[in-house]
């Protein structure tokens, strides 16, 4: 797949990150394997041009990491989201933006062209009525 | 050229706009945000953060530790909140008369413009049939517990939530033109009346030559320029401290971007046996109204989110994410509201983004934690079998940065609306406000929108 905003090196490293944040079981698919990230340029098209910018750095960064490390780092952000100290703003920060792409797209009700089960907000039971006026 | 511009489209900027084109004034709007309707309304959840937002779905305080939701989009942030409109209580506005010296903060001070806002619009309370199975939760727990409880006031029409209507869905802009937004409730009619809009316009800065002000803006990536008698920021706190930063009017006023407050709310789900749908039909019916809670500064409402925002939320990763989620539908949440300590600081960086401090005070804190305690003994009273503390709290409601006062040295407004030395900037939005109100602010910024137009009319602006 292409993206507008990420490079092939930071669409690799993000799908590392999600397989770790949102890995199979309890019934669901694991990141990848659903292949939301297809969407990505949905979540990413009013970012500034500078966040996109580090973003792709990032990410790339990431990809050519062990996944043992990019784990770390992971867990790293998410005690930050509860502790404080210098860096807990900016791990918070890098927490967050990492949650917001990868539940937003795993969420997003959207799947890759070769994903043919249920979505996640199908295997939580979720759905909505919303009939406009005419 | 204008005889005014105003900045802004959400709950001050469409009413003024409004009542400006209504007595005919030559108007312009300019709104930063895209010109969505009810047919155009993102279909998603996914879709929206980034469309109807600021910072994709969420902007963050310097320590990350609070979320603000800001919509970018015509309607401003009327269009995503719940409609929830109250009139301020003497509490509110006597605290606000002791601080700033204004005397027309009062209920009857409003009394003709909170009448003309509610003469213009639709309301509602759920009805005792329609309210959905996390509401008789929340009811049946404050009972239980010996707090008292109300039905929210609800600026919509017709929601048909009798009819199986999830309103849940109107947080990404309401596709029935129910949801009583100032883009349903009065842009669209003034639209219809001649009123100039622009669109995807944000405005970088303003020059006051005296008689004039010109307005400068960037669209599409180009430079536009406007030039009007009268210019009303109604950008919101955020927006319109920008523009006044933006201005370089900190040297001279140094209240501007003080003050900055936000009713900071904290999360709890009530996890039970039974399936809640908690998002289900009308998901926000009722509320704490316990004379117990206003002194001690805070309110409790039922609320609840879309999957993508509920997962933000998640206390974990992994498979514990996914344990999580499989609540998603036998959680009934309750948030409590805090009415905070103004001491939040709005400031630019050194590349012209904003920087928000917002530190908790200690009497903060006190609140939330006495508001959290309390949202514990309710839903464990109603039968929830684990309950779950959000860690990030939210800011929803933001207010102050352009506090009106009497004297230019603590104020940034006066109580004409006119930055103190300008005979034609104005400010009109919540980010007059001088501290945190505790009750939900948008009925008040319509009813200031309301005087302000007002008296601008009679003075024949136009």
């Amino acid at each position: 797949m292409k993206s507008d905003y990420l490079s092939d090196k930071a669409l690799k490293g993000l799908n590392t990150i999600g397989d770790i944040m949102v890995p199979a079981g309890e019934g669901f698919p694991s990141f990848s394997e659903l292949g939301c990230i297809e969407h990505i340029d949905t979540v990413l098209c009013h970012a500034p041009a500078e966040d996109i910018q580090d973003l792709n750095a990032f990410l790339g960064l990431l990809s050519m990491c062990p996944k043992f490390i990019v784990r770390i780092l992971i867990n790293t952000t998410e005690k930050a989201r509860k502790s404080e100290g210098k860096l807990a703003p900016t791990l918070r920060l890098l927490n967050a933006a990492l949650r917001g792409i990868v539940f937003t797209l795993y969420y997003s009700g959207k799947h890759g062209k070769e994903y043919m089960g249920q979505t996640p907000p199908d295997i939580i039971g979720f759905e909505l009525k919303c009939v406009p006026e005419d | 050229m204008y005889d005014a511009i105003v900045v802004g489209s959400g709950a001050a900027g469409g009413v003024l706009a409004y009542n400006l084109n209504k007595s005919g004034a030559k108007v312009l709007l300019l709104e930063a945000g895209k010109d969505f309707r009810a047919k155009t309304f993102p279909k998603t959840e996914a879709e929206a953060s980034p469309e109807l937002f600021y910072g994709g779905g969420i902007e963050f305080d310097k320590r990350t530790t609070m979320g603000f939701l800001r919509a970018r989009c015509l309607g401003g942030t009327t269009i995503v909140n719940q409609a929830l409109l109250d009139r301020f209580d003497d509490v509110a506005f006597d605290d606000w008369r002791a601080d700033t010296g204004v005397d027309w903060f009062s209920q009857d001070g409003l009394i003709r413009d909170y009448d003309a806002v509610e003469e213009k619009l639709e309301f509602t309370y759920i009805k005792e049939k329609h309210r959905n199975k996390s509401a008789h939760k929340f009811i049946d727990g404050m009972e239980k517990t010996g707090y008292e409880w109300g039905a929210l006031r609800r600026g919509q029409g017709n929601c048909a939530t009798d009819q199986g209507q999830d309103c849940i869905d109107c947080l990404n802009g309401c596709k029935r033109n129910s949801k009583q937004s100032t883009l349903v409730g009065y842009i669209q009619d003034a639209e219809r009346e001649g009123l100039e809009i622009k669109c995807d316009f944000s405005v970088e800065h303003f020059e006051d030559n005296g008689d004039t002000v010109k307005v400068y803006c960037r669209h599409s990536g180009q430079d536009k320029v406007f030039e009007t008698k009268k210019l009303i920021l109604s950008a919101g706190s955020f927006g319109t401290t920008q523009i006044l930063l933006k201005a370089e009017l900190k040297h001279r006023l140094s209240a501007v971007g003080t003050g900055f407050t936000t009713h900071p709310q904290f999360l709890m789900f009530g996890v039970f046996d039974e399936i809640i749908d908690a998002h289900k039909g009308a998901f926000q019916s009722v509320k704490s109204d316990d004379p117990r809670f206003r002194p001690r500064g805070f309110k409790l409402e039922n609320v609840y989110a879309q999957p993508i925002g509920i997962s933000q939320l998640s206390p974990a990763i992994g498979l514990d994410f996914h344990r999580y989620m499989m609540k998603y539908r036998h959680i009934s949440c309750v948030e409590v509201a805090v009415r905070d300590e103004a001491t939040g600081t709005i400031a630019l960086n050194s590349k012209g983004r904003l920087t928000i401090q917002k530190d908790l005070t200690d009497q903060d804190k006190s609140r939330s934690q006495d508001g959290l305690s309390i949202i514990r003994e309710v839903l464990s009273a109603a039968g929830a079998t684990e309950v779950i503390e959000g860690d990030i709290h939210f800011g929803l409601h933001l207010m102050g940065g352009a506090r009106m006062g009497v004297s230019a040295d603590d104020s940034v407004v006066d109580p004409e609306f006119k930055v103190h030395g300008m005979e034609n900037v104005m400010v009109c939005d919540s980010s007059l406000f001088p501290n945190a109100p505790g009750i939900n602010p948008s009925l008040t910024i319509m009813a200031m929108a309301h005087k302000l137009a007002t008296q601008l009319s009679d003075r024949k602006v136009g």
